[in-house]
């Protein structure tokens, strides 16, 4: 037996021993609950945002898409249901019987059946839904309606489509609409504050933006605001339950000054012929005619397009895609002459009494070029008013001649040349107002007097879009003085051109006016036969574009053998005279006769857009 | 025995503060259970009668004189071998690891018997040995408690071979093993870290030990368990979420709720109040042990109690400190909370046999 002396240094050493084990364990658990502290305490905030996010799930919802009317009320582009017939895979346990009993009902091909059979199972877990058939027919929906209680665990919901109603008509003014791409998504997106992640969707096609177009341009105001649905998950992604919902803000509607009737007339009267119909409402700069030509379906574009029908159009020499009303660059010819006669009352280089002697020719004092007029033999002793009527080349090339460049240029550029004059356009090009900067910087030539000469009749490196070419002629129309162009006003303060002057009164600009008045009206006019197409007064001037410099018409004739060496044919014209309201510019690209090809184009998209028809 | 020693005929050995704060805290596990299962009535029923079961069997065990598990010592521990390894060779495989014995009504896992049966056969086995024991019982026992930890070890049963290591060191600590030969071991020890590393751990176990290091290497796969643990239990913060209504334990975020991860649950429903109040209440346990250990009746229990309650408080340790993130994750329950049989039970036993050894004095000692 132990004795007691040993028994109590023995007990003695234990407890030494359990106090050291004691403030091992002690120091463990105070780490243990410093741990615990800093997680629950120092860091809650951080912990408790990520319970938050662990358990639920935003879920997207896309807005609706806004309509665009055109000015009369008119739908141009709407959102057309289509119904698809959707699953709800975690309620249904014998999918296949449920295949074969809808398949009485509703014709199902292998590739849906595939489809879901594929996405079954995982769509079940996640308590999400699943299509099974797209684009419905009535007769399906009807069906499948009388005998929904049969199918407690699919329905009918909407989807719908974007569709231009008037396909054709406005693919280039309007536009068309594409899929996101993920990075322009995201982008959308984080403006909400929102990310990407699982949507709900109102289209069939899913995510939208517009490409072209006044869907392009007003984009965002068509888009709205997307919406979300907030779900609590369980860790393996299941919806559980709704939280809460943000309803999707739809895009705003979209009124536009379109016009739809003036648009199809344009179209029928283009005839599918390369070239453009800009109207505008002088008032307030309001497009109300925009027609690039050929143009192509925004539907087709919208909804797929079939390669091969991809290439077509691609390839098409016509260049539908091309935007010529926007982006189409052709010299304004003699259409630019009352603005050259404007430069010359302005600076006083001429006076309405003033006059030339026209040989049919200028020659440049220099070096004895010469640059010739349209008609042999010339025009006689000829001032400005006649010079618009007869579009008299020699009375420009003369007053061009003793024009300073760049006070012609700045001067030009009043008139919509040379720059944007739309707010709302789709990639509008600003055409070419040639100086001698850039001439000097682009072709390493200086600038000659002779440049100057030619830009007196419209012709040589200035180029315009048929838009500024409408805008040339509402600017004329309004006496200087024109809101900048655009497809919608709602209630925004349009800005405004002013032409400020000193010489010109508007005394002036009524001459102007009636020297375009006689373009149509007087027997010399080059218009002349227009006359007849209308019972009211436009004013208007031709113009064509010589793409290959002929000093005779019998050199001419031999290049016209050649459909794309002919001359374009342009027409700016407003009306009604004297009070005008519209003002139009229509391009025909190698239509020669400004007056008698392009002309009739004008006087038809006037008479109905002030319904003389 | 009994008889001799006490006048009262029909003595209740029984500790009311031992009684009392593990009645309290197996009632506070079924709670907690009842939430951390998703209000799993069955479950409950189950550990219910587990628990009751366990509380009795407590009160049984605690009645023997000491002597009896002194003088069965060894018998216990060569029967709890012999489980060990029919379980090696009939045990029932889950999740890869073969560690329980399929008794029909039972799911026996011997790793657990062998935890008791260890440190009560070692308490035995120095009971009369001169102390401090010298190199050859220490070499003797540490052969023996390598031996069996291994046994587990390969099951694999990391989280309950390293117990049974630790519950063998403290009655070698506690039987005053010189100062020197534990300098030595652990310098040893260190040393033998990479080989050990390189040998005993099974790839998944590396794996644990690397995601402790650095979670947020692999959120959603490795790390998952642990990132979400912490989120519970973070996200509890001071007052917690309230009782069953932990997202992160009802929405499936949080793996093994009902055993190892059960404290998350509580942390996440509880908050850090609950969580002082839990561990107070297991230290309490071991304070309460260490005094019956100081004031126990020979050093057999000396031993036994401090070796068992060492045992209790570092299966304890082990498993908070996993689900908070300072040790790897190994399998170990909470004790007397986290749902389970044999593991659950063999608390109850270890207690019973404290008791026992607390509260049977020699009259010679008076």
């Amino acid at each position: 037996m132990i004795d007691l002396k040993e028994r109590y240094s023995e007990k003695k050493h234990f407890f030494r021993r359990l106090i050291l084990i004691c403030t091992f364990f002690g120091a463990l658990f105070l780490y243990l609950l410093f741990k615990t502290f800093s997680l629950q305490i120092s860091s809650y905030t951080d912990y408790e945002l990520a319970a938050l996010k662990n358990k639920t799930r935003e879920v997207l919802i896309q807005p609706r898409r806004g309509i665009i009317y055109d000015r009369t009320g008119e739908i141009i582009v709407n959102n057309v249901p289509s119904y698809n017939l959707i699953l709800n895979p975690s309620q249904i346990t014998d999918l296949n019987n449920l295949l074969l009993e809808i398949q009485t009902i509703i014709n199902l091909n292998d590739s849906d059946i595939l489809y879901v059979k594929e996405n079954f199972k995982i769509r079940s877990k996640l308590n999400r839904e699943l299509i099974l058939k797209r684009n419905l027919t009535k007769e399906e929906i009807a069906r499948f309606e009388v005998r929904k209680y049969r199918f407690p665990n699919s329905y009918i919901a909407e989807r719908y489509s974007r569709e231009n109603l008037f396909p054709y008509l406005f693919s280039h003014s309007v536009g068309y609409v594409g899929n996101l791409n993920d990075d322009s998504l995201q982008e959308i997106l984080s403006l909400q504050d929102l990310s990407l992640k699982e949507t709900i969707f109102k289209y069939s096609n899913g995510f939208l933006s517009g490409k072209t177009g006044i869907e392009n341009v007003y984009d965002q105001e068509l888009r709205g605001f997307f919406g979300k649905k907030i779900y609590e998950v369980d860790a393996s992604g299941r919806l559980l339950k709704e939280i809460d919902t943000i309803p999707a803000i739809d895009g705003k509607d979209i009124h536009t000054s379109l016009d739809l009737k003036s648009q199809q007339v344009a179209f029928r009267e283009l005839k599918n012929r390369r070239g453009s119909v800009v109207a505008v409402d002088i008032s307030d700069g309001a497009i109300v005619t925009y027609l690039s030509s050929p143009s192509f379906s925004v539907n087709k574009i919208a909804n797929g397009l079939s390669q091969n029908d991809f290439n077509e159009l691609i390839e098409d020499k016509n260049k539908p895609f091309f935007d010529r009303a926007a982006q189409g660059r052709y010299s304004p010819a003699s259409t630019i002459k009352p603005a050259i006669g404007l430069f010359g009352l302005e600076n006083n280089i001429i006076d309405w009494d003033f006059t030339i002697d026209d040989p049919g020719y200028f020659e440049l004092p220099e070096d004895g070029r010469i640059y010739r007029g349209w008609k042999k033999g010339g025009h006689g002793k000829i001032n400005l008013q006649d010079a618009i009527i007869e579009s008299s080349n020699t009375f420009f090339f003369s007053l061009a001649y003793k024009s300073e460049i760049e006070e012609l240029i700045k001067h030009l550029s009043y008139f919509g040349f040379g720059r944007n004059v739309c707010l709302d356009c789709f990639l509008p090009d600003n055409g070419l107002l040639p100086n001698p900067a850039w001439k000097m910087n682009t072709l390493n030539f200086g600038w000659f007097k002779g440049d100057t000469v030619n830009l007196g009749v419209g012709q040589g490196y200035m180029s315009a879009t048929p838009l500024q070419l409408a805008y040339y002629s509402a600017f004329i129309a309004n006496k200087g003085a024109l809101n900048k162009f655009s497809f919608v006003q709602d209630d925004k303060t349009l800005p405004k051109d002013v032409f400020y002057s000193g010489n010109i009164d508007d005394k002036d600009w009524e001459k102007i006016h009636k020297s375009m008045i006689g373009v149509i009206e007087q027997p010399k006019g080059t218009a002349g036969r227009l006359r007849e197409l209308k019972d009211y007064i436009i004013a208007a001037k031709s113009g064509t574009v010589e793409l290959v410099s002929t000093d005779t018409k019998e050199d001419y004739k031999i290049i016209r053998e050649e459909e794309a060496k002919r001359d374009h044919a342009i027409i700016v014209a407003f009306g009604p005279m004297p009070n005008p309201k519209y003002a139009v510019s229509v391009v025909i690209e190698n239509g020669e006769s400004g007056g008698s090809v392009a002309g009739p184009v004008a006087i038809e998209v006037l008479n109905s857009l002030l319904d003389y028809e | 025995m009994n008889k001799i020693f006490n006048p009262n005929k029909s003595k209740i050995y029984f500790d009311q503060y031992l009684f009392i704060s593990i009645s309290l805290l197996s009632i506070m596990g079924l709670l907690f259970l009842y939430s951390a299962s998703q209000g799993n009535t069955e479950t409950i029923i189950k550990q219910s009668l587990f628990v009751v079961f366990g509380l009795i069997l407590m009160f049984v065990l605690s009645q023997p004189d000491p002597d009896f598990y002194k003088n069965n010592a060894l018998f216990f521990l060569i029967l709890s071998i012999i489980l060990i390894f029919l379980t090696m060779l009939f045990g029932k495989e889950v999740n890869g690891a073969q560690r329980w014995l399929d008794l029909g009504f039972f799911t026996l896992q011997a790793s657990e018997i062998i935890k008791i049966a260890l440190p009560v056969f070692l308490a035995a086995y120095l009971y009369d040995k001169p102390l401090p024991i010298n190199l050859f019982q220490t070499f003797i026992t540490l052969v023996l408690i390598l031996t069996i930890v291994n046994l587990i070890r390969v099951q694999p049963d990391l989280g309950t071979s390293l117990v049974i290591l630790v519950a063998g060191l403290y009655i070698l600590f506690l039987a005053g093993l010189s100062w020197r030969f534990i300098g030595i071991s652990f310098g040893i020890f260190i040393l033998s870290l990479p080989f050990i590393w390189n040998n005993f751990l099974e790839p998944f176990q590396r794996q644990r030990i690397l995601t402790l290091l650095d979670p947020s290497a692999d959120p959603y796969g490795s790390g998952w368990n642990i990132t979400q643990s912490k989120i519970a239990i973070g996200s509890g913060g001071l007052e917690g979420k309230g009782y069953q209504m932990g997202s992160q334990a009802h929405l499936d975020f949080l793996p093994e709720t009902e055993t190892d991860f059960i404290f998350s649950v509580i942390a996440e429903e509880f908050g850090f109040i609950g969580v002082c109040i839990l561990v107070s209440l297991f230290i309490f346990i071991l304070l309460r042990c260490l005094y019956l250990a100081l004031n126990a009746r020979d050093r057999f229990c000396r031993l036994t109690i401090g070796g068992l309650s060492l045992l209790f408080i570092s299966t304890v340790f082990i498993n908070l400190a996993m689900v908070v993130g300072i040790i790897p994750v190994v399998g170990m329950p909470l004790p007397f909370i986290s749902k389970g049989g044999s593991s659950l039970l063999s608390f109850y036993i270890a207690f019973g046999i404290i008791i026992s050894m607390a509260t049977h004095k020699k009259l010679m000692q008076r």
